[in-house]
C-alpha cells in the first residue's frame, strides 16, 4: 500500500511518499503521522506528486500546506493526480509548451 | 531549552563561538591575511574580492564590518596594502565602537609583506589572548538570532526539512528567540500570505516592495532566470505558488516583525524578538555572510543533501532525502518521507541539535571545511538602470 502526506488539515491534496500504481490503495497520513484516510489512486502517481483527497471542480482552489497554491481547470475526482494537466497557477502560469513537455515526460494519463 | 552558555560581548550580545576575524580590506592583503590565519587558532579570513576602492563597494565593506561585530566574533585584525582608498580605520572604526578589540596594519607602511605577516601574527596573538579572557555567561533565548535558509532543494525539502524547520522556528519564537529568513525571489506569489503575517500594513508594503525589487534584478528582459524547471514539475511541483509556499514553510507561521534591508546605505538589525524576513541573498555562500552581518549566531539550513558550511556562523544541515543524506547532515528528516516520523518529531530533533550547537557542540562538519566567505553586493549602477530606488 502507498503512503501520502497531508501537510495541513485544510489541504485537499496529499503528497505521495513513493511511486503509486494505478488502482493502488494509498494511506493518507497527517503531519502528526496519524492515518486519516485510505483512498484508491485513479492513475499512476509518481513520488513527490499530489493525490486529490476530495473532488475538485473547475475553479476550485488546490490547497496544500494550508494555502491556495493553484486552481482546477477540469474536474479532478478524488484519487486523481493533481498536476499540470488539471491545475493552473493563480498568478503566473508556466508556458504551455513546458506543460506539454512535463505531461509527455511523466507519461501522465489524461482523460 | 531556555538559556544557552556563550561568550559575553561588550555590546550586550552573546556569541556561541569565540572567533577572531582577519579582514583583508583590499584584495592585495589576502595572502597576508591567510598567512596570519594559518598560525592563529579560531581565526577566519574575510577578503574584499573586488578592488581596493571604497566608491561602489560600500555594501560589501558594510557586510565585512557587520560580520566582524557578529556575536560569534571576539575581535578583528584589519589588513590592507595601503595604496587604495579603503583606509583600515574605515573598517576598524565601527568594530572598535562595538567594544571589540581591533588591530590594523598597512603593508606599505611596514617594510613589506614578510614584515606585515610577522607583525600581524604578533597582533593576532594579542587578540587571541583577549578572546581567551572573555567571560562565559548563561544567556536567555532572547539573545539568540537564528538564520533560516534552504539550498540544494528537492522534493523532500518542501515536505520534510522545510516544514520541520518551520515548526522549530515557531517554537523558538514562542520561547522568545529571533529568526531571520531571506531569499526574496523565492517568495514571489506568497505576498497574500505575507500580508496576513506582517505585523503592520507598513511592513507588508515594505515586503512587497523588496520582493519586487529583487524580481527586477533577476528577471531582466532577454536574460531571464528560470523560476520553475521541468525537473521541479516532474518532482511534483505544479505551480510557482506551490514552490514558493514550500520555501516559505521553513519560516513557520509566526508574525513577521519586519523585513531587514541590506544595501549600500544600511544593514538593518532586528529590534524586538520574533520572525523576520531580510534581503539575505538566495546564493548560499553570500547568504551566510549576510546572516553573519545581521547578527545571527547559527543557521538552520534545509537541503537535499549538500554540505554547506560557514566558518563564522555554524550551519545545522537538515535533509529529508534518503538517497543523498550523508555524514555532513546534522538532522535526519528522512523518516518523514518514509511515513515513519512526524514533522512534529523532526522539529524536536532540530531543536535538540540546535540546543547542543548553541552550547558549544560542533556541527557535523565544523572545523573540517567551509564555503568561501562570499561578499555579495548589488551593483549600484545596475540598480540605477533598473530603476530600483536607493534612499
Amino acid at each position: 500500500m502507498g503512503k501520502a502526506l497531508r501537510l495541513d488539515g485544510a489541504d485537499n491534496v496529499a503528497t505521495v511518499l513513493a511511486d503509486v500504481a494505478k488502482g493502488e490503495r494509498v494511506q493518507i497520513i497527517s503531519d502528526q503521522n496519524e492515518i486519516i484516510a485510505e483512498i484508491e489512486a485513479l492513475q499512476a502517481i509518481p513520488f513527490g506528486n499530489k493525490i486529490a483527497l476530495a473532488p475538485l471542480h473547475p475553479g476550485d482552489h488546490l490547497i496544500k500546506g494550508g494555502a491556495a497554491v493553484g486552481k482546477a481547470i477540469k474536474p479532478v475526482p478524488l484519487g486523481q493526480l493533481a498536476h499540470v494537466q488539471n491545475i493552473r497557477s493563480l498568478n503566473l502560469d508556466i508556458p504551455e509548451t513546458m506543460i506539454r513537455e512535463i505531461i509527455t515526460q511523466m507519461n501522465i494519463e489524461e482523460d | 531549552m531556555q538559556t544557552f552558555r556563550g561568550y559575553q560581548r561588550a555590546d550586550g550580545s552573546v556569541g556561541i563561538r569565540n572567533l577572531l576575524l582577519i579582514i583583508a580590506a583590499d584584495e592585495c592583503a589576502e595572502g597576508i591575511a591567510r598567512a596570519v590565519a594559518d598560525k592563529t587558532p579560531n581565526s577566519v579570513v574575510v577578503t574584499n574580492y573586488n578592488t581596493c576602492m571604497y566608491g561602489g563597494n560600500e555594501e560589501m565593506i558594510a557586510t565585512m564590518i557587520n560580520a566582524a561585530i557578529n556575536p560569534n566574533v571576539a575581535g578583528a585584525l584589519v589588513l590592507n596594502m595601503g595604496c587604495g582608498s579603503i583606509a583600515p580605520d574605515l573598517v576598524a572604526g565601527p568594530i572598535r565602537a562595538s567594544g571589540r578589540p581591533v588591530e590594523t596594519l598597512t603593508c606599505i607602511k611596514q617594510s613589506g609583506t614578510v614584515a606585515t605577516i610577522k607583525e600581524g601574527l604578533a597582533r593576532a596573538q594579542k587578540l587571541v589572548a583577549h578572546a581567551n579572557a572573555v567571560e562565559m555567561v548563561d544567556a536567555p533565548l532572547s539573545k539568540l538570532v537564528v538564520g533560516i535558509k534552504c539550498g540544494g532543494s528537492d522534493t523532500s525539502s518542501g515536505m520534510a526539512s522545510n516544514p520541520s524547520v518551520g515548526l522549530a522556528a515557531d517554537k523558538l519564537i514562542d520561547k522568545g528567540a529571533t529568526a531571520i529568513a531571506g531569499e526574496l525571489l523565492e517568495l514571489m506569489g506568497c505576498e497574500h500570505i505575507l500580508e496576513k503575517r506582517a505585523v503592520s500594513p507598513q511592513v507588508h508594503e515594505k515586503i512587497v516592495q523588496l520582493i519586487s525589487d529583487e524580481e527586477k534584478r533577476w528577471h531582466v528582459e532577454g536574460a531571464q532566470v528560470e523560476t520553475m524547471s521541468v525537473g521541479n514539475s516532474i518532482g511534483g511541483l505544479t505551480t510557482i505558488e506551490e514552490k514558493s509556499l514550500g520555501a516559505l514553510a521553513k519560516t513557520g507561521t509566526r508574525p513577521i516583525q519586519d523585513i531587514l534591508r541590506i544595501n549600500a546605505k544600511t544593514i538593518e538589525k532586528p529590534t524586538v524578538p520574533g520572525m523576520y524576513l531580510s534581503e539575505t541573498t538566495m546564493l548560499c555562500g553570500g547568504s551566510a555572510m549576510h546572516f553573519a552581518a545581521l547578527g545571527c549566531q547559527v543557521i538552520l539550513w534545509t537541503t537535499g543533501g549538500a554540505g554547506f558550511n560557514n566558518p563564522i556562523v555554524p550551519v545545522i544541515r537538515v535533509s529529508g532525502n534518503s538517497q543523498l543524506i550523508n555524514e555532513d547532515i546534522d538532522v535526519d528528516a528522512t523518516g518523514i518521507m518514509r511515513g515513519e516520523d512526524s514533522i512534529e518529531e523532526v522539529s524536536e530533533k532540530v531543536l535538540e541539535t540546535l540546543h547542543r550547537v548553541i552550547n558549544g557542540e560542533k556541527t557535523a562538519i565544523e572545523d573540517f571545511g567551509y564555503a568561501y566567505c562570499s561578499l555579495i553586493q548589488k551593483d549600484q549602477r545596475v540598480e540605477r538602470l533598473l530603476g530600483i530606488p536607493t534612499e
